[in-house]
Order: C-alpha cells, then sequence, then structure tokens
C-alpha cells in the first residue's frame, strides 16, 4: 500500500473541505430564492387554513392577499419582533414552542372576543403516530370554539368538553402536547396586550 | 465482471435489502406512501452513483488512514445537494421526507459500495455499480410503498383508487397496521422468502 505522509494528509483533508464548502455555497446561494418562496407559500397557506380557507401552493399567495387584510408585528417586552394578521373577522397570531424533539410552531385565527375559529400546528421532528399528530386537522379542530380571552388553553387528558380552556390532549403525546400548552400560553402573554386592548377599542368604535 | 452484471445482480442474487440485509432503517420509515418512497429511490441512486464515481476518480490519492472521513465528506456534501434540491423543487415532498433524506448519509449501502467497490475500481464500473445499487435498493421501497399505501390508506400516488372502485360500499376498511413501520419488516421478509425460494443459490446449505 502506497505511503502518504501526513504533511499530505492533512493538506488533502484542508483541500477536500475547501472545495465541498465552495461547492455547497454556491449551490444554496443560487436555490434560496426558490426555497425562500417555497416557505413563504407554506406559511400564507397554514395562516389560510386558520380562516377556514384551503389553498395550494400555488394560489396561496394570490388567495393570501384577498383574504388577509394586513401584516402587523409589535415589539414584545422581551426585545422579540412578533407578528399578527388581521383578517375581517379577527387577528389571526404566531406561534412558536418546542416539542419532544424539536421546534414546534403555529397558527391560530381569534375573533375579536378571544374565540379560536381555527388553528394549525406543525413540527420539525416529533414521533410519527404520536407527537405528529399534533399536525392532523383531527387535532387542530379541537381547538375551534375554545377561548384564549382570559387565560390560556390548557391540554390535558379527559379534558372537560364544556370547558372552553381545555382541549384534549393526544394519548402517548404527553411530552409534545405539553410543548403545545406552553406554546399557547407564551403567546397568549405576548399577545394579550394588542388582542384584546386593540379589539376592544374597535368594538368601542 | 461484466458491465451489466453491475447494473444487473443488485436486483437479483445481490440485492441490497433483500441479500446484504443494508438499508432496512430507511426502507422502513419511508415507505408508508408510494410518492416519497420514488422519491428516496432517486436521491438514494443519485447520491450512491455519484459518490461511487467520485471516489473511485479520487481512489489512488485518497491516503488510507483518512479515507473514511474522506468518503463520508463527499457523501455528505452530496446528500445536502440533494436536500436543498429537493426544498427548491418538490418542496412538500422534502418535508415528508424531513430527517430521512439527511438520514441517506447514514444509509450502510452508501458506505458500504464507497468501500467495497469504488476505493478498489474504475470510475465508470463503479458509477454503474452505484446505479445498480440504488436501483436495486429502490425497487424494494417501491414494492414496499405500493403495497403500503394501497392496503394502507386506499391510495396509490394519493389517488383514491379504492374508493372509485366502489370497495368502501362493499363493506372494505383500509389496514391501519400496514402503515406501520413493522408491517414493512414482515412485508421485507415475505419478498426475502419468496426470492430465496426461487433462488437455490441464496440458501444457506445446512
Amino acid at each position: 500500500m502506497k505511503q502518504f505522509s501526513n504533511k499530505y494528509m492533512l493538506l488533502y483533508a484542508l483541500g477536500l473541505a475547501a472545495v465541498v464548502a465552495l461547492v455547497l455555497t454556491i449551490v444554496a446561494t443560487s436555490l434560496k430564492p426558490r426555497q425562500d418562496k417555497n416557505r413563504d407559500a407554506e406559511t400564507k397557506q397554514m395562516i389560510l387554513k386558520t380562516i377556514g380557507i384551503e389553498a395550494t401552493r400555488d394560489n396561496a399567495a394570490e388567495l393570501y392577499d384577498k383574504n388577509i387584510d394586513s401584516e402587523i408585528s409589535f415589539i414584545a417586552e422581551d426585545g422579540t419582533e412578533i407578528p399578527y394578521y388581521t383578517f375581517d373577522n379577527g387577528i389571526v397570531i404566531s406561534l412558536k414552542g418546542n416539542g419532544l424533539w424539536g421546534p414546534i410552531w403555529g397558527y391560530m385565527a381569534l375573533d375579536h372576543n378571544g374565540t379560536v375559529l381555527g388553528a394549525v400546528f406543525d413540527h420539525q421532528g416529533e414521533t410519527p403516530g404520536l407527537g405528529a399528530e399534533i399536525a392532523t386537522d383531527k387535532f387542530a379542530k379541537r381547538f375551534i370554539g375554545k377561548q384564549m380571552d382570559e387565560h390560556p388553553i390548557v391540554l390535558k387528558k379527559n379534558a372537560d368538553k364544556n370547558n372552553t380552556y381545555e382541549v384534549d390532549a393526544i394519548s402517548g403525546s404527553t411530552m409534545t402536547c405539553n410543548g403545545v400548552t406552553e406554546m399557547l400560553e407564551k403567546a397568549f402573554n405576548q399577545y394579550r396586550t394588542i388582542t384584546f386592548s386593540e379589539s376592544k377599542t374597535e368594538d368601542e368604535q | 465482471m461484466k458491465k451489466l452484471d453491475l447494473i444487473k445482480l443488485p436486483f437479483s442474487k445481490n440485492n441490497p435489502i433483500t441479500v446484504q440485509v443494508l438499508g432496512i432503517c430507511s426502507c422502513l420509515a419511508v415507505t408508508a406512501q408510494l410518492k416519497p418512497a420514488v422519491v428516496m429511490a432517486i436521491s438514494v441512486t443519485v447520491v450512491v452513483a455519484l459518490a461511487n464515481l467520485i471516489i473511485s476518480l479520487m481512489r489512488k490519492s485518497i491516503p488510507p488512514r483518512i479515507r473514511i472521513i474522506v468518503q463520508l465528506v463527499v457523501v455528505s456534501a452530496l446528500v445536502i445537494l440533494v436536500n436543498q434540491v429537493l426544498t427548491a423543487f418538490v418542496y412538500d415532498v422534502s418535508k415528508q421526507l424531513s430527517v430521512y433524506v439527511g438520514l441517506i448519509i447514514t444509509n450502510c449501502i452508501v458506505m458500504g459500495r464507497l468501500e467495497a467497490f469504488a476505493m478498489s475500481n474504475k470510475p465508470l464500473d463503479s458509477l454503474l455499480d452505484g446505479i445498480g445499487n440504488g436501483l436495486g435498493y429502490g425497487v424494494i421501497l417501491v414494492i414496499l410503498g405500493f403495497v403500503r399505501e394501497l392496503f394502507g390508506r386506499g391510495t396509490l400516488w394519493g389517488y383514491p383508487i379504492f374508493e372509485k372502485l366502489g370497495l368502501y360500499n362493499i363493506g372494505y376498511e383500509n389496514n391501519g397496521f400496514v402503515i406501520m413501520a413493522p408491517m414493512a419488516l414482515i412485508l421485507v421478509g415475505i419478498i426475502i422468502w419468496i426470492q430465496r425460494s426461487h433462488n437455490k443459490e441464496l440458501q444457506e446449505k445446512s
């Protein structure tokens, strides 16, 4: 077997790393606009879904412009910028949190009284069949008609159907559901200043 | 070895899944539906073929002591490329495959072919070997995806075929178990059984 010097090995490794890095940078930069467009369309699809409109990736942008009146953001106490979207009957808030294995996120449409009109959730890597169920319509539908006005919604097992602050959790995915509860609580605290103060002034007008 | 055999053998007596029993993990994970199975098959074929070609071209310059790392860098770079292309052009599928695209890096078939073949064979042979093994892996994936989607969801490529045939009206119900990973393993077992009963060479002498 041919012998290679240490110097050769070191240079070989460095050279390879440099070439690979260059190629990947070029590809990533040149494909970025397309990928961003896809992600953007997906966000719009999710937001539309909370207000009951099923959009495909192609018509998402068009339907979004038609149905969503404005995209506003405000600065939270901790300095992060928090977006929300207004439509005819209320606002759509953005949710961000952590599940069992990675980030989870979603959107929730609220009317001016804080009643949930619709919700969607998504996740990066929750367990298929368990935590990943939060991304299903079946789970999202449980939130419709619940309240986010005085307290946030809590997920629990055997939730009381008549209690508008409780939603039935998914059995076998307690950790992910706790993540959803935390995410809702965080969002509730972030948005409470705007949601209710603004909607109330609107009601008074 | 004849060039044609390099492509043909992985389909029969040297199939990566049913004979070498490699790449089982991803084959259980992505075959609940046909579409991700096909995309995964194509992605793995592209990665194995190109990785085999590149490593074979580099094989004389690779210092043996760092060869595994070099192979890993080449494979990772290719996988990231595939992932980028999928996110840009077939976003829904890339979301469905999510972590499994990244896991092509750890697919034993890729590293297995690099070590066993590309390090000691000419570029053209290596390319063919890569294509053969990728497709040999892919064909099993497609069979599994076909069976599991058809009987688990009653659809094919998302098209509700059983509903159109009116099977639900006469009392048929989807078999949820077929969607679960264990069923994929059972199906792989059945495929291995059928293959071995037809191919005497594969049977161990007792």
